[in-house]
This record gives C-alpha cells, structure tokens and sequence, in this order.
C-alpha cells in the first residue's frame, strides 16, 4: 500500500507569553491510501494539532517543524495558495462542532453549491443538482427541503451529516473527522458513524479519525495510534492494539473503560494521576510518573517507538530491556 | 429494604418559553419532565439515562427544588419538599446535595479550594469553630483523594479531575443523604473517569448515601447504578434493577441504546451500528401524539399514535411504559 500522507517528525509549539507549549513532538505517522487510521488520546495529547498543523491550519501563534508529505509533495508550511487546492478538495476536515465548520449566514445549499462550483468548477444548475444529491447521499431527511434551510435551524446530528456532505462533495482522498460524533446522542452517533463507514467503503477514501473515545475508533478503524503528551506511545491494527495492547498506557485505557461485559461488582482499574502538563519536556517516559512498571531507566531515558513500518509497535522500555 | 429516603409522585416540570414574534411576543410552555414517579432508598444509586431533552437534568433539578416543580410530589423523608417552607428546605439541603458536569465552572475561581468546600459549614453547622472546619475540611480532602495541604491553592491550580474531587468534597461535607451526580464524569479524560466513578462508590459505601446518577454513558451508569430509569422526552420509558434492564430490557427504546453503545472491540464493527435507531429526538415543544417514542420506534403501530401506553408493571420492581412489551421480544423485522 502506498502512503497518502506521511508525517515525519513532526513537532508543533505554540508562544504562551513567556512560556512554549509543545503540542506534538517529532511525531511520525503513515496513512495509507484507502485505510482508515484512528488516532487516540486525551485531551492535550496533541492529536488535533498534528493534523491542523499538516494542512495549515494551525494558530497564529504555533510553528509547525517537520514533514508532511502529501503524495510525496511537501505541504507543511507550504503556501496558502498550495493549500488551498488540497484543502476541501483533496483533503477535507470535519470537526466536532459542525457550526464551526459551517457559515452560519448562509443557507445550506449555497455552501454546497459554491464548494460543487469552486472545487469542481460547476455551473449553478449543475451545482445545485450537486449539492441535492450529496445531502441524499448523507441521507438527510427531506434533503431538497434542508437546502434552503440555515444551520442552526438544524439539529446536531443533522448539521454533522451537513459537514460531512460538505467534506466529501469532491470525494477527497483523505478525509480527517475531528471527533465527529463527540457532541452527539448515542443513538445519533450510532447513525453518524454508520455514514462514515459507508461513505469510506462506497467512495474509497482514506479516514483519519481523531478520537478521545477507544471503543469508537474500535468500530470503524483499520489501524490504531495511540498518542500521549505529543508523542505516538502504540501503534499496530485495531485488533493487535485491543487485543494484545502493549504499551501500559493502553492497558491502564482499556482496564478503565467500563463496559457491558464488566462486572459491576469489582472497582475500575484506574490510571493513577493526573495527565501530563505540555509545557514540562519529560527527560524520559511522560507517562512514567503514572506507570505501575516504572523504572529507573523511564526516569532518565525516552523510550522510541520501535518496530518497523506497519508492525505493531509500542514506545516502552519493557518491550526493549 | 426500609421506607424509602426520597419518593417521587408524578412529578412535572415546565418552562415558559417566549418567542419573539412581529406581533410582541407569545408564551408557550415546554414540559421538559412528565408525570415521573419513583422511589430511591438508602445506599442505593438510581441511574437516569436518556439523550438531549429527555428531562433528566430537570428532573435531578426539580428534586432538589432548584427548580419549581409544576405539579407532582417529592416526599423527602415524608416532607414534601415542593410545599415546605423556605426554613425547613434550607436546613434540609444539608441532606441534598448536587455535583454538576463541569467541574471548573461550578467552583468559585476567587476562593481558595478550602474554603469553597468549607462553605456549606458555615450554613449548615453555624455553631462550629474556625479549627473544627479547617480539621473537617482537611479530612474531607484525604476522603476525595486530595492533599490536605492543597487547601490553599485556587481551582485554577487543578487540573478537571481533581476540581471533580473538589466539588464531591463540598458536596459531602455536610454528610448529606442524598447526591444528585449531573454527568459528574462526561467533562473528564478517560483516565480520570475511572478515577471519580471508584470514588463515588467507594464513598456510597463508606456512608450509605442514595445516589440519582445522571448520564448519557449507559456503560458508565451500568457499573454506577443498582437500578436504572430510562428517559425520553420527559416521560419515564422503562425502570428496572441494572441487570434486569441490560439483559431483559423491555422498551424498545432501551434497547435501542444498549444496541447504540459503541464497544471496544474490534469485531463489532460500524456495520451493526448501521442498524441504529432511525431520525432524531423530536421537540418537546412539539411532542407526538400518543407515545412520544412511536415516531422512531422500529415496532410501532396505529395504536401507538393514538393512546399514550400507560406504565405497565412487568414484575415488582420492573416498570415499561410499551403497548408493546409483552410481544417486544418481537424484534423489529
């Protein structure tokens, strides 16, 4: 398989008055034409910034160090006009409140019809005819109706399926779904990620799902990265991650998550601590002050992510004594 | 079990809505809870589970009169609490307690953590002296997992799990009876989420406090709850003992959200999640006729649109409001 976008080394860093915050640090992914990649981790753990920072998207006061490379070309930093003809075209983002990533004065069917007339340089009729026929693909209900409707007279989940008719209107390589279904009901969560995994299957476009929820990516995800403190602590397939996890963070993740198969009777097995803070470099492990194995060499020295491309790896000095 | 701590009859609540129209204004009301009983004992946790606009919120509310009932009963201890007076209901509180969804905004950021879980002392035990708080206050802290020594800091110095801890320390203080948990772990990282769910048992344990724990996480209110009570649009759907309602629910709108509830394991794919439960909540401005679950249900029928299925006892401690529940084995299709 070939790689749509590689990361290399990827580092971002925002100025916070007179401190530096470091988001990601010297992060490295693949994702592979057609594969669908979930990417984990808490809050802070740097994995909206990975991908804001590959398409440009990052805040005035960031800098982005590294490589993304997009079908071998060279987009980090690259200029905004560059950009502008992958984004929304090749690459479309959606995020997890729809109503950021939607005019709010402007009727549904116009922001369709001029991405269908930007994009895919279509006509007016063309574009119109466009934009129903994306809205019938997400299978909003009444979808001629919601054309003419503006985005807050819909409600969350219908405003999701807007965003991603939005997003896949040019059938994009790679799709990146910022915690898509986070805002949602269960149940309305249940149909959005149904979508997602039909659109992917239907149009064969490459899925980064950035998620904070493990039993989400669970579902629809062929490989899994775990990220912690700005750095990825475990990759390999959705099974090998969920199965047989290797990294104690991991482990600590799917012991804490209760499930219908856990037994009420017995406490949680809780992660101890608190998460990291990003603006403390760690010497060695960030995760060791929270590691039941922790030891000295944690302390002193980072462990890397081992393994090969596409094996399952996970950064621990457990696995390499 | 003994007489049961807090009883709740047909409880109601509305709000006014106004809407700005060419002609002035115009006030419609919204019932966000809907003739809701049901009992709660010592020691016990009662799950309330259900999506945006199912009332539960409103519900924890109303019980403990942070907002007025519209009609109904909430016998505490055999005082109803919507008709006490206001003297009787402030000494009361000490007994009800609240923890609310997210943590920050619900602490005081110009207050010393110390003090804003002292506070409630200062009400509802006037008579202690300054060094009895700081020693209650001090121990409260190590009972929640804090440094006794953290007093003094400000909430902005925590990080959300332990402004969690904090609110659960202010909360407990006065040795309440009753806590009303408002998705008191939706806010917090995963790993912290196991964190504040022992606590809250390990605490239940410790002093045989009841429990109402609100959540939209079925899998969190699973390993929470003893009984679970599922909403949907302000109408109770089904109320039965945890396991009983996980592995014989009878509603089919509980088992719509068990079904929905994503599982960490990679052979259950979204392609069974394509099976969800079809269309959206509807308005509690507009409510359907009949049952207001029939416009999404998989196994509805005429008569469902016509009469509102009365709550049915399925056995003693098992209640489903479905015209349908004797056949909802019946699966749809």
């Amino acid at each position: 398989m070939n790689a749509l976008l590689e990361i290399r080394d990827l580092s971002v860093r925002f100025d916070v008055g007179d401190a530096e915050l470091t988001a990601v640090r010297e992060l490295s992914l693949d994702v592979a034409e057609g594969e669908c990649l979930g990417v984990v981790g808490e809050s802070g753990a740097g994995k909206s910034q990975t991908f804001l920072a590959a398409l440009g998207l990052l805040a005035e006061n960031a800098r982005a160090e590294g490589s993304v490379l997009y079908r071998g070309r060279e987009i980090l930093n690259a200029p905004r006009r560059e950009l502008n003809t992958l984004r929304g075209r090749r690459i479309a983002m959606v995020f997890q409140d729809p109503l950021s990533g939607l005019t709010s004065t402007l009727r549904i069917g116009r922001q369709l019809e001029e991405s269908a007339r930007r994009h895919l340089g279509m006509n007016a009729r063309q574009a119109r005819g466009k934009a129903l026929e994306m809205l019938e693909t997400v299978r909003l209900p009444d979808p001629e109706h919601c054309l003419d409707l503006y985005p807050f007279e819909l409600s969350g989940g219908m405003r999701q399926r807007v965003m991603i008719a939005l997003g896949m209107i040019c059938r994009p390589d790679l799709l990146i779904a910022d915690e898509p279904t986070t805002a949602l009901d269960v149940t309305i969560q249940a149909q959005i990620l149904g979508l997602l995994a039909e659109l992917r299957r239907d149009a064969n476009t490459s899925v980064v799902l950035i998620t904070h929820d493990l039993a989400v990516a669970a579902g629809l995800c062929d490989r899994i990265l775990i990220m912690y403190n700005g750095r990825p602590v475990e990759s390999g397939t959705t099974r090998e991650v969920f199965t047989a996890p290797k990294h104690p963070y991991t482990k600590g993740l799917l012991a804490s998550l209760p499930s219908l198969a856990t037994d009420p009777a017995i406490d949680l097995t809780a992660i101890p601590g608190q998460p990291p803070d990003a603006l403390v470099t760690p010497r060695g492990c960030a995760f060791a002050e929270r590691c039941e194995h922790v030891m000295d060499r944690c302390i002193s020295e980072r462990p890397l992510l081992g393994g090969t491309r596409g094996r399952h790896a996970a950064a621990c000095h457990l696995l390499s004594p | 079990m003994t007489a049961p701590l807090l009883s709740v009859r047909s409880l109601c609540v509305d709000y006014e809505q106004r809407r700005a129209g060419v002609f002035g204004s115009r006030a419609s009301t919204l019932r966000a809870v809907h003739d809701i009983s049901f009992e709660l004992s010592e020691g016990e946790t009662l799950g309330i589970v259900g999506e945006t606009g199912c009332g539960k919120t409103s519900l924890g509310k109303a019980i403990l009169q942070l907002v007025p009932p519209a009609a109904g009963r909430v016998l505490w201890r055999g005082t109803d609490l919507a008709r006490t007076d206001a003297r009787t209901l402030t000494r009361l509180r000490s007994e009800l307690q609240i923890v609310f969804q997210d943590p920050l905004s619900a602490l005081n950021p110009r207050m010393p953590v110390g003090e804003i879980v002292a506070e409630p002392l200062r009400v509802h035990a006037a008579d202690m002296s300054a060094q009895e708080r700081r020693a209650a206050v001090a121990d409260m802290f190590e009972r929640v997992g804090l440094r006794p020594e953290m007093t003094s800091r400000y909430p902005n110095e925590f990080s959300s799990g332990q402004c969690q801890r904090i609110s659960i320390a202010r909360a407990m203080i006065t040795g309440p009876k009753l806590l009303v948990c408002d998705e008191p772990v939706s806010a917090l990282d995963v790993s912290i989420q196991a964190q504040i769910c022992n606590l809250l048992r390990r605490l239940q344990r410790e002093t045989g406090i009841a429990i109402l724990f609100i959540s939209h996480d079925l899998s969190v209110l699973r390993y929470m709850s003893h009984r679970v009570m599922v909403l949907y649009l302000g109408r109770l759907m089904e109320i039965a003992p945890r396991d009983e309602l996980f592995e014989n629910p009878r509603h089919p709108y509980s088992r719509a959200l068990i079904e929905a509830i994503p599982e960490a394991d990679p052979d259950r794919g979204p392609h069974d999640m394509a099976d969800a439960l079809p269309g959206e909540i509807p308005s509690a401005l507009a409510p359907p006729s009949g049952c207001v679950f029939r416009t999404r249900c998989p196994i509805a029928t005429p008569e469902c649109a016509r009469t509102r299925p009365p709550g049915e006892s399925v056995s003693a401690s098992h209640r489903v409001a479905c015209h349908h529940w004797r056949d909802a084995h019946a699966q749809p299709r």
